[in-house]
C-alpha cells in the first residue's frame, strides 16, 4: 500500500538534484505494508514543549510540522507519548501524554500538521522506565535497582498486576494513536526506558515469568507488548520498535551484545515490521552522539544485526549525519533507511536541503548535546546552533518574514560566528551590509579553536562555512585584511555598526617573560612551547589548547579561577572533556590563580590560600577579555551599534551565534 | 631524594577537602536518621536546633583554653577561633575589624553547607537557622565563660541569597 503522498514524491524526486546524487536515500522502501517514497527519518526527541500534564501545545506542533516539512516526503516520528497518567513513564517534564481520550484532540492535531507537510506520520509509545517518574518523583521498573545517576528518581518495582496494567496502557495508547490518524505505530525501548529495563540483566532480576536468566525469558514484557499493540492497530499499519543493540553496561553486567541482537529477531518474530538500531544506555558511561565520536562510527553495529539473522527493514541514526554516508550504508545493505534526530534539531529542513541541492545552506548539527542537557534540566528544548529552534510557532523570528522598511548601510566588524550570523540575517532583511575582518579570512576565534583534537574542528567548518554561504547568496561584501578603526567610522559613518570583534587573551600585567605566550601563539606554534605547561584559564579555549599542547606530548597543566573547569561548556558534553584530560595527563586545577611565576615553575594557589608549585616552562595565557574598542567611536559619532558574540562578552560558540542572528534579526 | 611538592601538597589538600564533604554529609545523615525516627513527629527546624545546639556547646568548649581575657585583641582572637573552625568546615571566611576592639565582623564569602544542605532536601530556612543557631550557642557559653556581654548578630546570609553571610559580633557596654 502506497503512503498518501508516494507519488506526488515520486514525481518530485525525479526532478530534483538530491535524488540523482542520492539515489539510494531517495528510493522507495516498505516498510510492513507501507510504501514510503524515500529511506528518510526523523527519529523522536522529547522537546518539553508541552504542558506539564501532558497536552500538546502549538509550540509543539510548529516544532514537528518543521521537521515534517524536512523529511521530504519521509517518515516523521513525534516525540513518545507517555502511556500512563499517573505519569510513572514521564521522563521528561513537557512529554506528551496518551493515557486518556482528554488528549485526542492534541494528538489529532499533531498526526495531521505532519501530514500536512506530506510527510509519514510516525507515533511513538514511549514509557520511560527508569528514567521516569518525573513528576511522581519515583520511577518504576521490572526490579528496585538503584540508579547510577543522581538526576533519576528510586526506582519501585511493578508488581505483577502493575505489569498486566502497563501493557494494556500500550495497547490504549497505540488505540488512541490510530483514532489521531497516525500512518506508523513505533514503540520505544532504548537508552534505559521501560522496555529495555526489562530486557536487561542488570535491571531485572525477577525470579517471575517477567524476568530469568536468558533473554528469552526476560523478553516476555517487550514480546507482550508488541502482540498487545499489534492486536490494537490496523492489520496494514506498519509496526517499528526501537531496541539497543549494543547497552554498553558491561560495567554492571549488563545484555551482552549477542543477547540484544537476539531481542531483535524476537522482536521482529513477534510482530514488529522494523527495527531502529540504538547504541548505549544514559547509563552508560561510553558516549556515542557526542561530537567526539567520528560519523559513521557505529555503522559496524546495523551490519552485525543483519549478519545475526535480522531480515526485517532497520535503520539507525547515531552520528550519521551526511547523505552520501547514509546513501553508501543503504547501497551496502548495511542499514535500510537513514534516521536522524540531531541534525534535525539544528536544521529541521537538512533532508529536504540535501534534496534541492541546497547542502550549503544546511545548519550542521555539531553534537553538543545541549539538547539533551535541557531536556534533563527541565528547560524547553533549544539548540546551540540553531537560533530558532523551539520558536517555529513564532514567524518573526525569521529574517524571511521581517524585511525592513528602512535599509540601512551596516558595517559588521568582524568575520566571526556572530559577525557572520548578524551580516546574514540582516542582509536577508534587505539592508546593505559589508563585513570587515583584519584577517585574511573568516572564522575569528574558531581558527585557534579548530585545531583541538576531537573534532572541534568541527565547531569552525559548521559555523563558518554556513555563515559564509549564506552571506553570499544575499551579496553580503566582504573586505578582509581591513583593521576598522574609529577614524574609517568617523569619515565613512556608516548607518550602523555591529561590533563583532570577539575577544583577546590576557594575562596579568605583572606577567612578564618570554616564556609566557598566548593561546594564539601557542596552538599555532608562533613561539616555543617548553616541555612543561601551564595554560592559564579553566574555560572552553584552554581545555582545548590543553589537549592540543598535550596531545603534541607536552606536559599540560591547567589553572584556572573558575569553580569548575568548563564551567562554559554545556553539562552535557563536560564530562566528555574531564575525561579527555585525564586520558592526556592533563592536571587541572579548579579555583585558582597563579600566584607567582618564577624559573621553571609557577606557584598556584587554591581559593583558601594552599599554595604549591608546578613545574612551568612555559606558561600560556587562555583566558579572554572582550576587544570592544570600537564602542566609544560609534557613541561618540552618534551611530547606532550592536555589541555582540565575545565582543559583548567572551563565551561559546553558541552566544555567537544566537547574538548574531537575533542582532540580524532586530537591527 | 625526588621531592615532588605538588603531588605533596595536592593530595593532602584533595584529602583535606574530602573529609570536609564527608563531615558535612554526615551531619546531613544523622539528620535524616532523627527525621526517619522521628516519623510523623518530625519536625526539621526543631532536629536542625538541637543539632546545632550540641555542637555549639561542643566547640566553645575547645575555645576557652585559648580565650585570653588579659590580650586587649581577646575579641579578635575569639572571631580567629571562629574563622579558623569553619575554614575546617570548607568555607572561604575572613575577619574584618570593626569600629573598635569591641567589635568584629565575620565573613563567610563562600559556604558549602547551603549546598550540601539542598542535596539532601533541607531548605534554606532550616540551614540558615541551625548556623545562627550554633553560632549563638558557641557566643553565649563564652559570654558565661568570660562574664563578659558578648552578642553574635547575622546581618546578611548566603541562604537568603545575598551572596555572603555576615555575622557582627561585640561585646556590648
Amino acid at each position: 500500500m502506497k503512503s498518501k503522498y508516494f507519488d506526488e514524491w515520486r514525481a518530485k524526486y525525479e526532478t530534483m538534484p538530491g535524488a540523482k546524487k542520492y539515489p539510494h536515500v531517495f528510493s522507495p522502501i516498505t516498510i510492513g505494508k507501507l510504501e514510503i517514497p524515500c529511506r528518510i527519518k526523523y527519529a523522536a526527541t522529547e522537546d518539553n514543549l508541552n504542558t506539564h500534564d501532558g497536552y500538546i501545545t502549538k509550540e509543539d506542533i510548529a516544532y514537528m510540522a518543521a521537521r515534517a516539512k524536512g523529511v521530504a516526503g519521509g517518515i516523521c516520528t513525534m516525540q513518545g507519548v507517555t502511556t500512563d497518567e499517573l505519569k510513572m513513564g514521564q521522563g521528561y517534564k513537557g512529554q506528551a501524554c496518551a493515557a486518556d481520550r482528554k488528549f485526542l484532540p492534541g494528538l489529532t492535531e499533531m498526526a495531521n500538521a505532519i501530514k500536512e507537510q506530506k510527510a509519514v506520520s510516525n507515533y511513538q509509545l514511549m514509557h520511560c522506565g527508569r528514567v521516569g517518574g518525573h513528576w511522581a518523583k519515583k520511577a518504576e521498573g521490572p526490579s528496585a535497582v538503584p540508579q547510577r545517576l543522581r538526576l533519576f528518581e528510586p526506582v519501585e518495582e511493578m508488581s505483577h498486576a502493575r505489569i498486566l496494567e502497563c501493557i494494556d496502557q500500550h495497547a490504549f495508547s497505540a488505540e488512541l494513536g490510530v483514532e489521531a490518524g497516525f500512518e506508523i505505530m513505533e514503540i520505544s525501548g532504548i537508552v534505559g526506558y521501560l522496555l529495555s529495563n526489562y530486557l536487561n540483566t542488570y535491571t531485572n532480576r525477577r525470579t517471575d515469568e517477567y524476568g530469568g536468566d536468558t533473554v528469552e525469558k526476560r523478553f516476555k514484557f517487550v514480546g507482550d507488548i508488541i502482540r498487545k499493540v499489534k492486536a490494537a492497530i490496523p492489520e496494514d499499519m506498519p509496526l517499528i520498535i526501537r531496541l539497543c543493540a549494543w547497552e554498553q553496561l558491561d560495567d554492571v553486567n549488563g545484555n551482552t551484545m549477542e543477547e540484544s541482537l537476539k531481542t531483535y529477531l524476537m522482536a521482529n518474530e513477534a510482530g514488529c515490521d522494523s527495527i531502529s538500531i540504538t547504541v548505549g544506555w544514559q547509563e552508560s558511561t561510553v558516549p556515542v552522539i557526542s561530537r567526539d565520536v567520528d560519523q559513521g562510527s557505529w555503522l559496524w553495529v546495523p551490519k552485525k544485526a543483519k549478519e545475526f539473522g535480522l531480515k526485517a527493514p532497520v535503520s539507525m541514526a547515531y552520528r550519521l549525519f551526511k547523505a552520501e554516508m547514509a546513501d553508501k550504508a543503504i547501497a551496502d545493505g548495511v542499514i535500510d533507511y537513514w534516521e536522524n534526530c540531531r541534525p534535525q534539531i539544528a536544521d529541521p529542513l537538512m533532508p529536504l536541503k540535501f534534496l534541492e541541492g541546497r547542502e550549503e545552506d544546511i545548519r550542521w548539527c555539531v553534537a553538543c548535546n545541549v539538547c539533551l542537557a535541557r531536556l534533563f534540566r527541565d528547560a524547553p528544548m533549544t539548540c546551540y546552533i540553531n537560533p530558532t529552534c523551539a520558536h517555529e510557532s513564532q514567524p518573526d523570528w525569521y529574517p524571511e518574514n521581517v524585511h525592513t522598511d528602512d535599509p540601512k548601510s551596516i558595517w559588521v566588524v568582524g568575520a566571526g560566528v556572530a559577525g557572520l550570523e548578524a551580516a546574514w540575517t540582516a542582509a536577508e532583511r534587505g539592508h546593505k551590509v559589508t563585513v570587515f575582518d583584519k584577517n585574511a579570512e573568516a572564522g575569528g576565534t574558531l581558527l585557534d579553536a579548530r585545531q583541538a583534537p576531537y573534532n572541534d574542528y568541527e565547531l569552525y567548518d559548521v559555523t563558518t562555512h554556513f555563515g559564509l554561504a549564506q552571506c553570499q547568496k544575499r551579496g553580503v561584501e566582504f573586505k578582509y585584511n581591513t583593521e576598522v578603526t574609529a577614524d574609517m567610522i568617523a569619515d565613512e559613518l556608516p548607518d550602523a555598526v555591529v561590533i563583532a570583534t570577539g575577544a583577546e587573551y590576557s594575562k596579568p600585567a605583572a606577567w612578564e617573560g618570554e616564556n609566557i605566550i598566548s593561546l594564539h601563539e601557542a596552538i599555532n606554534d608562533l613561539k616555543p612551547v617548553g616541555d612543561n605547561v601551564v595554560v592559564w584559564g579553566n574555560k572552553k579555549p584552554a581545555i582545548g589548547c590543553a589537549l592540543a599542547l598535550a596531545k603534541k606530548g607536552k606536559k599540560v597543566t591547567i589553572v584556572g579561577e573558575e569553580k569548575t573547569t568548563g564551567k562554559d561548556i554545556n553539562p552535557s558534553f563536560r564530562w566528555r572533556y574531564a575525561i579527555f584530560l585525564a586520558q592526556n595527563g592533563v592536571k587541572v586545577y579548579s579555583d585558582a590563580t597563579i600566584k607567582e611565576i618564577g624559573d621553571g615553575e609557577a606557584i598556584v594557589r587554591y581559593y583558601d590560600g594552599v599554595k604549591f608549585p608546578v613545574k612551568a616552562d612555559t606558561i600560556v595565557y587562555a583566558e579572554r577579555v572582550s576587544n570592544n574598542a570600537l564602542k566609544e567611536a560609534c557613541q561618540e559619532n552618534g551611530i547606532e551599534f550592536r555589541l555582540i558574540g565575545d565582543a559583548a562578552t567572551p563565551r561559546g560558540v553558541s552566544g555567537a551565534v544566537h547574538d548574531g542572528y537575533k542582532t540580524g534579526l532586530r537591527i | 631524594m625526588a621531592f615532588d611538592a605538588e603531588k605533596e601538597i595536592t593530595s593532602l589538600w584533595r584529602a583535606f577537602h574530602g573529609v570536609q564533604d564527608d563531615q558535612r554529609r554526615t551531619f546531613y545523615q544523622w539528620r535524616q536518621a532523627a527525621l526517619e525516627l522521628l516519623g510523623d513527629k518530625a519536625d526539621p527546624m526543631e532536629v536542625a536546633d538541637k543539632a546545632w545546639e550540641v555542637i555549639g556547646i561542643d566547640t566553645a568548649k575547645s575555645y576557652f583554653p585559648r580565650t585570653n581575657l588579659s590580650k586587649p585583641n581577646w575579641l579578635q582572637s575569639l572571631a580567629s577561633n571562629i574563622v579558623a573552625t569553619w575554614m575546617m568546615r570548607g568555607a572561604k571566611i575572613h575577619m574584618e575589624k570593626g569600629e573598635n576592639d569591641n567589635e568584629v565582623f565575620i565573613i563567610w564569602d563562600r559556604c558549602p553547607y547551603p549546598t550540601t544542605a539542598k542535596s539532601y532536601g533541607a531548605s534554606m530556612e532550616e540551614d540558615l537557622a541551625g548556623c545562627n543557631r550554633g553560632l549563638e550557642v558557641i557566643v553565649e557559653q563564652l559570654a558565661a565563660f568570660t562574664n563578659k556581654k558578648l552578642k553574635i548578630e547575622t546581618t546578611k546570609a548566603i541562604p537568603k541569597g545575598e551572596g555572603a553571610c555576615v555575622r557582627r559580633l561585640w561585646v556590648e557596654e
